[in-house]
C-alpha cells in the first residue's frame, strides 16, 4: 500500500509510546527469565499493533514502533550490544529507577536489535513509513558507567560503529528514516563533546540512503549552537514546547536551513494542547523554516504520559498541522 | 587539623524502601507501614556509614525525591510541575512552581533530624536546599521581585533550622547553582550574599555549617565561593583539572572544608592509596582547621549495592590520613 506523505508539515513522533499492558507483561516475563520466548514475542507484537493503531487513528504520517520492547532507551541497547553489563537500579526521578549499563569490555555489534520490531510495525502501517529510532552513542556512553575504555572518544566511536551496523541492517530491510536519539548531548555541550558527536554521526550516517535525523531534548540546547549545525544530518528533531520555543530565535540567528522537527507537544505535562494553541506554535516554526522543511511532532517520546492523553495530544497535533497546511 | 569523613547528602534507597514507596503510592500499604520500612532503612544506612568508620553520619535523605522536594511538597504556595534535568545528570527533579505566598505550616525535616539523632551517637549532619538554588530551580509566578521571594525563602529556612539545630552537629546547605557557569557571575555573587545572610541568621557557628556545591568547580566560581562565611564543600572529581587549578591558585584559609574526592557518580571503586596521595596534595595547598573527606555529590547516582564500597573508601581514607593505616 502506498501512502503519500504531505509535502508540507508532515506529522511524526519521536519514538516511544505509552507502554501497553502486553508490553509490561512481556518485560516482566523476560526479567523473570520466562522460558517460552514465543509468548513474549506475541505480547510485544500485540503491543506494537496497538501502538500503530493509535498512530493511524490520530493520523500521524511517519510513525514508530512505539519502543514497546525497550525497558528503557539505554538498557535495551546495552543488553543487545557486546561489551555491556547491567548494574543495579539507579534513580532517574521520584521513585523511578533504571538499570544503568556498565561498559565492561570492547563494544561490538553482534546481532540485529531493532529490525524485527521495525519490520513488524511496517507491515501494519498501511504504507506509512516507520521511523527507526536508535539511542545515540553519546547518550549510551553518558548514561553508562565506563569501566573499560576510560577514554570517552574511543568508546563513543566504537558505539557509533556498532550502531552503524544496525543502521545498515535497517536500511537493507527498507527503513527510510533513521533517527539517532541524543538527549544527553544537551547536558555537556563542551566543544570537544560536540566534535566527538559529529565524528560519531559521520560513522553512523556516511553514505546511507535514508533521512538522517538526530533528536536532542531538554537541558540547555542553545549552548550547542552554532557548533552542531554542521552535523552530517538532514534534520534536527528538537524539544521546543517545554522550553517555550526559545530555541527558535537562535535557529533564526544562524540562518538555520536543515529540516526541523518542531516539538509542539509537551510530553512532561498531561494537559492536552488545544488545536488553536498547536496551530499558533506551528506558525512560530514557520518563521524559521519553510513548510516543506517543517516536521510537526511532540517534544520527545510519549512513554511517560497516560495513553489516552498521548492519543488526544497526537490527534490535536494532526488536526492543527492539517489546518495550517490548508491555510498556506 | 581536625579530620572527618562523611558522605555528601543522600544515600541510595535500599530496595525494600523503593518497593514500599511504590506500594504506598498504589495504596497497598499504610503510611505507618511505609514509615516502619523507612526507619529500618535509615538504620541500615546509618550502620553502613558507622561500620565503614565515618565519623560524620548522614540521614541519607532517603525520602527525598529531589533536592527541593520536601519543601516543594510541604510549603504552602507551591505546586509541582513537570520534570527537568538536574544539572548534567540523567536525573530529573520536579520544578516547584510558586503560585502564592510561600508559608511553612510545620517543620519539614525535623523528624528526619530526630530519627538520625536517635540512631547514632556519632556526629550528625543534615542537608537543606540553599536559598539561591531554590530560586534558580523554581518557577516564580507569584512574587513581583526575586528579592521578596528570597526574603520569604530565607525566613522559612531560618525557622526550619531553628527547629532542628539541637539534633544535629553539622548543617549542610546545598547550593549547586552557585557553581553553575550558565548563571551570570554577578547573579551568583548575589547568591553568596543570600547564603551569608542565611548563615548569619541561623546562629550556627561557621565551622558547623557547610555550603555544598557540586557537579563542577572552576576558578571563577571558586573565587566567589571563598566569600562564603562558613565551611565549603567542593566537588574535585567532576571537573578535576579546573578544580585543582582553583585550589592551587586560591588555596583555602578557613575553618572547615569538605573535599568531594570520592566519585559518587561512578561505580568504579577508587584505590585508597591513590586517593590518599591526592588528599595529601590538596592538604598541602590549604589551611583549614577542619577537613571532611567526602563524596563529590549525593550517592543517588549509583545503585544501592555499589554505594557501600564508596563509603568504605571514605572510611579507609580517614584512617590513612589520620596516620592510623
Amino acid at each position: 500500500m502506498k501512502y503519500v506523505i504531505p509535502d508540507k508539515l508532515p506529522t511524526t513522533v519521536v519514538g516511544s509510546y505509552p507502554r501497553f499492558p502486553e508490553a509490561k507483561r512481556a518485560l516482566k516475563l523476560r526479567r523473570d527469565k520466562y522460558s517460552n520466548k514465543k509468548i513474549i514475542e506475541e505480547l510485544i507484537q500485540s503491543a506494537i499493533r496497538r501502538v500503530v493503531e493509535d498512530y493511524l487513528e490520530a493520523g500521524i504520517d511517519i510513525i514508530s514502533d512505539g519502543e514497546q520492547r525497550r525497558e528503557d532507551m539505554a538498557v535495551f541497547f546495552a543488553e543487545n550490544i557486546e561489551g555491556f553489563k547491567i548494574s543495579g537500579w539507579v534513580r532517574i526521578f521520584d521513585n523511578v529507577y533504571y538499570r544503568k549499563p556498565i561498559i565492561a569490555g570492547r563494544i561490538k555489534w553482534t546481532h540485529e536489535i531493532t529490525v524485527k520490531d521495525w519490520k513488524f510495525a511496517s507491515t501494519l502501517s498501511r504504507g506509512r513509513p516507520v521511523k527507526a529510532t536508535l539511542t545515540g552513542p553519546y547518550t549510551m556512553y553518558d548514561w553508562s558507567y565506563d569501566e573499560y575504555y576510560g577514554d570517552k572518544k574511543e568508546a563513543i566511536l566504537d558505539l557509533a560503529s556498532a550502531l552503524r551496523m544496525e543502521v545498515e541492517h535497517l536500511i537493507a530491510t527498507g527503513a527510510k528514516y533513521i533517527q539517532i536519539d541524543e538527549p544527553a548531548l544537551s547536558t555537556h555541550a563542551e566543544k570537544e563533546d560536540v566534535e566527538i558527536e559529529k565524528e560519531a554521526l559521520d560513522i553512523i550516517f556516511r553514505g546511507i540512503n535514508a533521512k538522517r535525523i538526530v533528536h536532542i531534548c531538554y537541558g540547555k540546547l542553545e549552548r550547542l549552537f552554532p557548533d552542531i549545525l554542521d552535523f552530517p544530518v538532514d534534520q534536527f528533531d528538537l524539544e521546543m514546547k517545554n522550553s517555550n520555543f526559545r530555541l527558535l530565535s537562535i535557529l533564526k540567528e544562524y540562518s538555520y536551513d536543515k529540516e526541523l522537527g518542531l516539538g509542539v507537544i509537551d510530553v512532561h505535562n498531561t494537559r492536552v494542547e488545544s488545536v488553536d494553541e498547536i496551530t499558533k506554535d506551528i506558525m512560530k516554526g514557520l518563521e524559521v523554516v519553510p513548510p516543506e522543511k517543517l516536521y510537526v511532532k511532540p517534544d520527545c517520546g510519549l512513554k511517560r504520559l497516560p495513553r489516552d492523553v498521548a492519543l488526544a495530544k497526537l490527534k490535536n497535533m494532526v488536526i492543527a498541522a492539517k489546518k495550517v497546511r490548508e491555510e498556506l | 587539623m581536625e579530620l572527618y569523613s562523611g558522605i555528601c547528602g543522600s544515600y541510595p534507597r535500599p530496595p525494600e524502601l523503593r518497593k514500599a514507596i511504590d506500594r504506598y503510592e498504589k495504596g497497598d500499604i499504610t503510611k505507618e507501614e511505609l514509615n516502619s520500612v523507612y526507619l529500618k532503612s535509615l538504620k541500615i544506612v546509618i550502620e553502613i556509614q558507622e561500620r565503614a568508620g565515618l565519623n560524620i553520619i548522614s540521614s541519607g535523605l532517603l525520602m527525598w525525591d529531589d533536592l527541593l522536594r520536601p519543601f516543594a511538597k510541604e510549603l504552602e504556595g507551591i505546586k509541582l510541575n513537570g520534570l527537568l534535568r538536574f544539572f548534567d545528570n540523567n536525573f530529573y527533579y520536579r520544578v516547584p512552581v510558586i503560585v502564592d505566598k510561600i508559608r511553612r505550616k510545620k517543620p519539614i525535616t525535623l523528624n528526619e533530624a530526630q530519627n538520625l539523632a536517635k540512631h547514632t551517637t556519632r556526629l550528625k549532619k543534615l542537608v537543606l536546599p540553599g536559598p539561591f538554588t531554590f530560586i534558580q530551580l523554581s518557577k516564580n509566578e507569584y512574587y513581583s521581585s526575586v528579592k521578596s521571594l528570597a526574603d520569604d525563602i530565607l525566613n522559612i529556612l531560618v525557622d526550619e533550622i531553628k527547629d532542628l539545630v539541637e539534633f544535629i552537629d553539622f548543617l549542610q546547605i546545598d547550593e549547586p547553582s552557585l557553581v553553575d557557569s550558565e548563571i551570570p557571575i554577578d547573579n551568583r555573587r548575589e547568591g553568596i550574599n543570600l547564603v551569608n545572610d542565611l548563615i548569619s541568621r541561623t546562629g550556627i557557628p561557621k565551622d558547623k555549617i557547610i555550603v555544598a556545591t557540586y557537579f563542577r568547580l572552576d576558578e571563577q566560581s571558586y573565587q566567589i565561593l571563598l566569600n562564603v562565611k562558613a565551611g565549603l564543600h567542593i566537588d574535585i572529581i567532576s571537573t578535576p583539572r579546573e578544580a585543582f587549578n582553583a585550589l592551587k591558585e586560591y588555596g583555602f584559609k578557613g575553618d572547615l572544608i569538605s573535599l568531594g574526592l570520592v566519585d559518587s557518580r561512578n561505580i568504579k571503586v577508587e584505590n585508597v592509596e591513590e586517593m590518599a596521595n591526592k588528599a595529601y596534595d590538596i592538604l598541602d595547598r590549604i589551611h583549614a582547621k577542619a577537613v571532611i573527606f567526602s563524596t563529590n555529590t549525593w550517592l543517588d547516582y549509583i545503585p544501592f549495592e555499589n554505594a557501600r564500597s564508596k563509603v568504605e573508601v571514605l572510611g579507609k581514607l580517614l584512617h590513612i590520613m589520620r596516620g592510623e593505616g
